[in-house]
């Protein structure tokens, strides 16, 4: 029987992970923190400008769990995105140009304008998209990791959601169902403190979403989500209790977004000082500290990291939007 | 009163005729039914008749001009009468009028055209409830009759019914309907039809020879129907110098082949399984495999599936193939469309409904136009072999007659008994000639000698 | 030729299927040792193993959810849902995700996957257990929604949804389960989207879907005697539906009936009253178009009140009587 674990890990302490990444690899998650940073404060303004149709959903202030556990996997893994997914989706590895193009709705964006923001993925790099839908991928988490497992393969699954989903049905359903058949699925909850308005300590009775891993015999494990290295260690073990064929894990990782839920959000839900205090904690000087890099470079970086994405604006504007007379391609294969 | 001659509409589609000569002119005295003008539409000429005795006055057109039908073209007065006011001669033809005073009950009314509003005195539509569509809110004739198609408002008739009103040119407040709350059903206009086209007695029968009866001839007026039949009969061996090729075919494979099908469709009655062939009850018929034959044969010789048009020859694209059926009213050839691409047993079910609606005298306009081609079989009357007269505007006709058993030399010289089935294929020589009437010819009978060439 | 159930001929399809194709595999609930609710599945858990029979807890948003994942990644689920009432528990998933994720990742992923449930009155299940919701999914676009009415079409309707590449609701009735008929044993697809003349006929266009397509054809037996010659056709196919035939016969015919199970009331019959009213067919029309189908009620559990809910073999050879002695 699995031992369920419901207490912050303090399994590895950082300078340990650090050595276990190897020399490349830090420094390649810091300069893409500072990307995807720059990604959506990008976006931010350019809704400013009313050049983006609908909504987004910024995780600025979340980058940190976005890096820590897409690296932790291998390429091949599966990922399953939730709504806020901008971050997971640059550390997955896909293509700033095309994701800013997207974004735009432009025609040779990642899903030919017809996804968005909330809908983006890169299927050919096995990042099976955001989901506009609280909890919509956790069911298909399921299928993702009955398909691995009947194919026998050794890959895993990224299942992403947030502290609401917790609370869906579908939560339930799906991490049963990964439980009774020990699918190589990773749960990691993006515990941000609030659902849209609702903070987290008003939606459940318990204190840490990670102790429902309880309810499905499963390990759980909560970790503090600024933490890189935190981040990764967890992702890591559970990714290889996965192939190992032990089954599912559920991970909470604490953070905190820095922005409203959406462009929409007003935020009368909580305090600009609540806001401040976990500004003062940002993941990326954390992680820059941790890695002995100094302002200087720091800031060196992020100026690397703004013009890569003004790169990727660029190529947005210039791209084409789609064709009305395609409209009704795409529906049926 | 004055009496409106006006340009009659001669074909289902027609919605213009061009006149090519006046043969009264202005200030003439003619009797009813006198050839007044000679006017044409999509090749076929026909004549305007004078509607009443009197003189020719008011003639508004002149040679050349294209006029829309029902449109006033010229009045017969009797002696003492005037020109209606505003009828000017020659006005053209799509200009407004706020009054045309007709027949002089004609109310003032806001703006239509002259064919609007003949067309709305007609058909008893007031024109203040039609809405126009014309330049400056004029009411059009297209409007006029949009407005009788959908409800009008009156007229509670489906739209079946509507839709044969309209080609045919009925006024649906004219026609008793059968359905229910008095609807107007497209029985009803066909039937209306039928009996408008004068007093239409049951088709006359001839008494035969030697009767009891005065001496005098039996005189048996012609039905429109066969005054039709009769024009274009003759017009067709005037205009069209006919050659005649004949051939027999030995009809052995296609027996065969005629045998084996209703075999098969006879066991394959269940109406759950097949997909590939809809099963159907009624057989495949003979003259299905000739309409078939030609139709294969005809996609290799477009020139026989052709039309004249001045001076142009039009390869049509479509093989529509005019089978005759004789009924009580006269000759009638509906048309099966496309048979080239249509199997042998939906053309034989079409057949049947074709013909079976012609003998009840419910056939449709569309299921007899557009003919390309047409055959004609006389074989079940016993006739050996005979020549048919094209159908205009088409350029050939096949006649078929009657299988028979013949003696044939077979390959070693021996007399073997074979079914011969004799063909003729008539062919218009201004555009076929022999040579092009021959290597179809040649063709079609391979086609029916060896069946199997359709599908390889 | 022998003769299977509709049961058996869902059974064989499904069997043949996961012979052919390794990726073929089935999930439900109870459809493994218990071999389905109605017996569809049974035996398929000895040839194949739990591996590709799979058992689900109760669980139709994880059961649709997982169908969907599989799709996506190089699977062909055949998913069961054991009522169609309960499809609703998986709504989400369905609608949200299945239909959608092709055309919201520009068509870059597609799911080929299968849902089969079984839909209909007539067994004394009640309100809950009964439903007809087909008319919700074809408003779905990027579903498929098929529905046999035959052992013969069962199985090679099945057959062609799972090589679809789309997802398919397949919607299957209760009654027909036990119903008979002839079924070739190689394996054999019937197209999609093709709709099938049943019977041909001159007076009357009956359209008919599922249970009521036998019941459309005992009634044209039935008026076939009085001279009254009725064509049905079964769409099979609901979304893409292939109206063509349809439209056809309605210009033939002049007069339309179409009978279905589910509630009148915003049923699949509006669909295609429409699509003949908007078609050429319009002016042939020498009656108005009629529906038939259950009364805007839930289903009673009362024997008598359930079949007076939903259109009978007399209801539907009175109406196509009606319609074409000119009553409308």
């Amino acid at each position: 029987m699995s031992a369920t674990k419901n207490v912050n890990v303090a399994a590895a302490r950082p300078q340990s992970v650090l050595e276990r990444m190897g020399p490349d690899l830090p420094r390649q998650m810091l300069q893409e923190m500072l990307l995807i940073r720059s990604f959506e404060e990008k976006a931010e303004e350019l809704y400013a400008l009313g050049k983006v149709h609908g909504t987004m959903h910024l995780s600025i202030g979340q980058e940190a769990v976005a890096a820590g556990a897409s690296h932790a996997l291998r390429k091949g893994d599966y990922l399953l995105n939730h709504h806020r997914g901008h971050g997971h989706c640059i550390a997955w590895g896909s293509d700033p140009n095309l994701m800013m193009a997207e974004f735009l709705g432009k025609e040779n964006g990642y899903c030919r304008g017809r996804g968005g923001s909330m809908h983006i993925a890169n299927i050919e790099a096995n990042n099976l998209g955001a989901n506009g839908i609280v909890g919509g991928g956790l069911p298909i988490a399921v299928g993702v990791g009955l398909s691995i497992k009947l194919r026998k393969t050794d890959q895993v699954v990224l299942s992403l959601f947030g502290d609401g989903a917790a609370n869906e049905g579908a939560f339930h359903e799906s991490l049963n169902m990964a439980s009774i058949w020990d699918l190589p699925i990773i749960y990691l909850c993006e515990n941000n403190q609030y659902a849209m308005s609702m903070p987290v300590q008003r939606s459940m009775k318990v204190e840490r979403i990670s102790e429902r891993a309880a309810a499905y015999g499963m390990p759980g494990v909560t970790v503090d989500g600024n933490e890189v290295t935190e981040v990764y260690q967890a992702v890591a073990e559970a990714a290889e209790r996965a192939r190992r064929g032990n089954g599912p894990t559920l991970l909470e990782a604490v953070t905190y977004r820095w922005r409203g839920h959406s462009k929409s959000d007003r935020q009368v839900y909580r305090t600009r000082d609540e806001v401040k205090q976990w500004m003062k904690r940002d993941p990326i000087l954390r992680f820059a500290a941790l890695l002995g890099v100094d302002d200087q470079e720091l800031e060196r970086l992020r100026a690397e990291a703004k013009r890569r994405i003004e790169e990727a604006v660029a190529f947005a504007e210039a791209s084409p939007e789609p064709d009305v007379s395609t409209i009704l391609e795409g529906v049926y294969a | 009163m004055a009496k409106e001659v006006i340009m009659p509409k001669f074909g289902f589609t027609q919605e213009t005729a061009e006149i090519v000569r006046w043969i009264r002119r202005e200030g003439e005295r003619v009797d009813q039914g006198d050839p007044l003008a000679e006017v044409t539409t999509d090749k076929v000429n026909m004549e305007v008749e004078a509607p009443a005795a009197g003189v020719l006055a008011g003639v508004r057109y002149k040679e050349g001009d294209v006029v829309p039908v029902t449109e006033v073209i010229a009045y017969i007065l009797a002696p003492g009468e005037q020109l209606p006011a505003g009828a000017a001669p020659a006005p053209s033809p799509s200009v407004e009028s706020a009054t045309e005073a007709g027949d002089g009950d004609q109310r003032p009314h806001r703006l239509a055209t002259p064919v609007a509003q003949q067309v709305a005195r007609e058909r008893g539509v007031d024109l203040t409830m039609v809405a126009g569509s014309g330049p400056g809110g004029r009411v059009t004739r297209a409007d006029v009759e949009n407005y009788l198609a959908s409800a009008g408002g009156k007229v509670r008739a489906t739209p079946a019914a509507r839709r044969v009103a309209r080609t045919e040119g009925i006024n649906l407040t004219e026609v008793a309907g059968s359905g229910p709350h008095g609807r107007v059903q497209a029985e009803d206009v066909l039937r209306h039809l039928a009996s408008k086209a004068g007093p239409q007695p049951p088709p006359p029968t001839i008494q035969p020879v030697g009767a009891p009866a005065s001496g005098q001839p039996q005189v048996l007026p012609l039905s429109p129907t066969r005054r039709t039949i009769a024009e274009r009969m003759q017009r067709s061996f005037q205009e069209a110098p006919h050659i005649y090729l004949e051939t027999d075919v030995d009809a052995s494979a296609l027996e065969e082949l005629h045998r084996r099908a209703n075999a098969r469709l006879a066991e394959s009655a269940s109406p759950t399984m097949k997909e590939a062939e809809q099963p159907l009850r009624p057989r495949v018929s003979i003259t299905a495999l000739l309409v078939r034959a030609a139709a294969w044969t005809l996609t290799r010789h477009p020139l026989l599936n052709s039309r004249l048009d001045g001076a142009n020859l039009l390869l049509l694209p479509e093989i529509n193939i005019s089978v005759a059926v004789a009924t009580d009213h006269g000759l009638i050839a509906p048309v099966v469309r496309q048979a080239d691409r249509k199997s042998v047993s939906q053309i034989s079910a079409e057949l049947a409904d074709l013909a079976e609606r012609a003998r009840q005298s419910r056939l449709l306009p569309d299921d007899v136009a557009g003919g390309t081609f047409t055959i004609s079989n006389l074989g079940m009357f016993g006739v050996d072999r005979f020549t048919a007269i094209i159908n205009p505007p088409q350029v050939a006709i096949l006649a078929v007659g009657r299988i028979h058993r013949q003696f044939v030399p077979d390959e070693q010289d021996q007399p073997v008994l074979r079914p011969i089935l004799p063909l003729t294929l008539g062919a218009d020589h201004r555009v076929v000639d022999g040579a092009d009437a021959a290597r179809f010819l040649a063709d079609l009978r391979e086609c029916l000698e060896h069946p199997e060439i359709m599908v390889i | 030729m022998r003769e299977l159930t509709y049961a058996e001929a869902l059974r064989e399809g499904l069997r043949q299927a996961m012979m052919a194709d390794p990726s073929v595999f089935l999930i439900g609930e109870d459809i493994g040792r218990y071999g389905g609710a109605f017996g569809v599945t049974a035996g398929l858990i000895d040839e194949f193993g739990g591996e590709r029979v799979i058992d689900t807890p109760i669980s139709e948003a994880g059961i649709a959810g997982a169908c969907i994942g599989s799709a996506l990644t190089g699977m062909r689920p055949v998913g069961e849902i054991q009522f169609m009432d309960f499809v609703t528990l998986s709504m989400e998933q369905i609608v949200l995700q299945a239909a959608k994720i092709r055309f919201m990742f520009g068509g870059k992923a597609s799911v080929p996957m299968v849902l089969r449930m079984p839909a209909g009155a007539g067994t004394g299940a009640a309100a809950q257990h009964s439903e007809s919701l087909e008319s919700w999914f074809v408003h779905v676009p990027g579903l498929k929604v098929v529905a046999p009415s035959s052992p013969y079409d069962a199985k090679g309707l099945l057959l062609a949804s799972i090589q679809d590449d789309n997802p398919v609701i397949f919607v299957e009735h209760k009654l027909l389960y036990k119903e008979k008929g002839p079924v070739p044993e190689e394996m054999y697809t019937l197209p999609l989207s093709q709709s099938h003349v049943v019977r041909q006929g001159r007076h009357l266009t009956l359209v008919a879907t599922s249970a009521m397509v036998p019941r459309a054809l005992e009634a044209a037996e039935q008026l076939a005697a009085e001279g009254i010659d009725v064509e049905v056709i079964d769409p099979r196919t609901l979304k893409p539906l292939d109206d063509a035939p349809i439209i056809e016969s309605v210009k033939k015919t002049g007069r339309a009936l179409i009978v279905h199970e589910a509630v009148k009331t915003g049923g699949f019959g509006g669909e295609i009253v429409a699509r003949i009213v908007e078609s050429e067919a319009f002016d042939y029309l020498e009656a108005p178009v009629r529906r038939l189908a259950s009364l805007d009620i839930p289903v009673p559990y009362n024997r008598t009140l359930e079949a007076a809910m939903v259109p009978q073999v007399e209801n539907i050879a009175a109406e196509a009587r009606k319609l074409v002695k000119g009553k409308y």
